[in-house]
């Protein structure tokens, strides 16, 4: 394999290695994927909290990515449209394992806490409300994002976490501006609520 | 009660999506209700912690296993008669799986540590496409004279392989069923060292494994 000829992928802008794309060079998009797999992996990461199937599915938006380039106008920022490919393999994906938060809660994401069969209260250990209370606040957040509905996660990890503005999560999404602050709003309350009693425990 | 618009806004001046005229509006209406501004306030600390736990970039585990994996996955697709063995790439992925690296640990001394994807080009002739070392430590190259129609192997930095149990060479068997496909890697009096193949469920079988020089 050829050594690499081609300037720092950092220095590059993503719409000049989008046009290399766009005419066949696998190296440019080698340089794409290198500047946004964290992101990406981290976007997929937090939807569905599993680092083996992120893994695959960070793969997997690249790869439609690379075959939905040519039709890529660049009339968007890369990441943006990057990220709406994401949310979409995100999406299916989701559908597929029938996840279906929605306020609901999922306990896919905290059965491992309690081994089947064990007592509902045994004795000696702490309360349940107690045991909670002495969660880790980042466990916390991560169990309560879990708790949201796809829709309320996407939008508040788009918005806090990669700090997109309104209109590119509306892009993303896609959805209205009314929608994207609605969705802000429920989600930001719902995590208050499951989030209540976290700050006061927490170092 | 509030009304949508009151939260939007809130909302908005949380975000930074206000312009400079709106701001100072809502600075004002916070320094007048107490309550609003306790809520604003809460929202605040609580957009803190969740930027504080869930980074927004992530290390990739076996990031350059997953560039290498997109790039052969792009020339499969260009070139589709290249692609002899469609299931060769999930064949493979199971080699980056932390339960199938602790399997191994007892024989990674001697095993070559990598993985190569191989691809037929139009001769006929194999190439190495791309390269995988578990071990960041490890750096692996290829290099193919086709005068002396070999492929050299070189590895970097694999100070645990003894000098006396060299790997000359592997072998994918492959058959009609996917579960039959074994990779077999040989020593360099011909013994086998180690032959792995895959399970019903698709996760890494070990077969047999030789750590005798």
């Amino acid at each position: 394999m050829p050594a690499p000829t081609a300037p720092d992928p950092g220095e590059v802008p993503d719409s000049d290695l989008v046009k290399r794309c766009q005419a066949g060079d696998t190296r440019a998009f080698d340089a794409l994927v290198t500047r946004y797999r964290g992101k990406v992996y981290a976007m997929t990461y937090h939807m569905i909290q599993n680092e083996t199937e992120a893994w695959d599915l960070s793969q997997e938006a690249f790869i439609k990515a690379w075959r939905a380039l040519p039709q890529f106008k660049l009339d968007s920022s890369f990441y943006t449209w990057l990220y709406r490919i994401t949310h979409n393999v995100t999406y299916d994906w989701l559908r597929k394992k029938k996840i279906q938060g929605d306020g609901e809660f999922d306990d896919s994401h905290t059965e491992h806490r309690v081994a089947a069969g064990a007592e509902t209260v045994p004795h000696g250990d702490p309360a349940p409300d107690v045991a909670m209370k002495r969660m880790e606040l980042g466990e916390r957040i991560r169990d309560a994002i879990a708790q949201l509905s796809p829709d309320h996660r996407q939008v508040i990890l788009l918005r806090e976490v990669d700090g997109l503005a309104y209109e590119e999560i509306a892009e993303v999404v896609p959805c209205s501006l009314g929608t994207v602050m609605s969705r802000l709003f429920y989600a930001r309350k719902k995590l208050q609520e499951l989030l209540k009693d976290a700050y006061e425990n927490a170092d | 009660m509030k009304t949508p618009t009151e939260d939007h806004d809130l909302i908005r001046w949380l975000d930074g999506e206000m312009t400079a005229a709106e701001r100072e509006r809502f600075a004002a209406r916070l320094e007048s209700d107490p309550v609003l501004k306790a809520d604003a306030e809460a929202l605040l600390q609580l957009g803190a912690a969740l930027r504080a736990h869930l980074p927004g970039e992530m290390p990739l585990p076996h990031a350059d296993f997953f560039n290498s994996q997109i790039q052969v996955r792009i020339a499969q697709e260009d070139e589709p008669a290249r692609s002899g063995a469609p299931s060769r790439g999930r064949w493979l992925e199971w080699f980056r799986l932390p339960s199938f690296a602790t399997a191994l640990a007892a024989a990674a001394a001697v095993v070559i540590a990598g993985v190569m994807i191989w691809q037929q080009d139009e001769t006929g002739e194999s190439m190495v496409l791309s390269t995988y070392t578990p071990n960041p430590g490890v750096q692996a190259r290829a290099f193919h004279s086709q005068e002396a129609q070999a492929t050299v192997l070189m590895l970097d930095g694999l100070e645990a392989m003894p000098a006396d149990h060299k790997i000359v060479g592997y072998h994918i068997q492959h058959s009609e069923r996917e579960q039959d496909v074994a990779t077999t890697l040989y020593g360099e009096r011909g013994e086998v060292v180690l032959v792995v193949s895959e399970d019903s469920h698709h996760q890494p079988r070990l077969l047999s494994v030789s750590t005798q020089p």
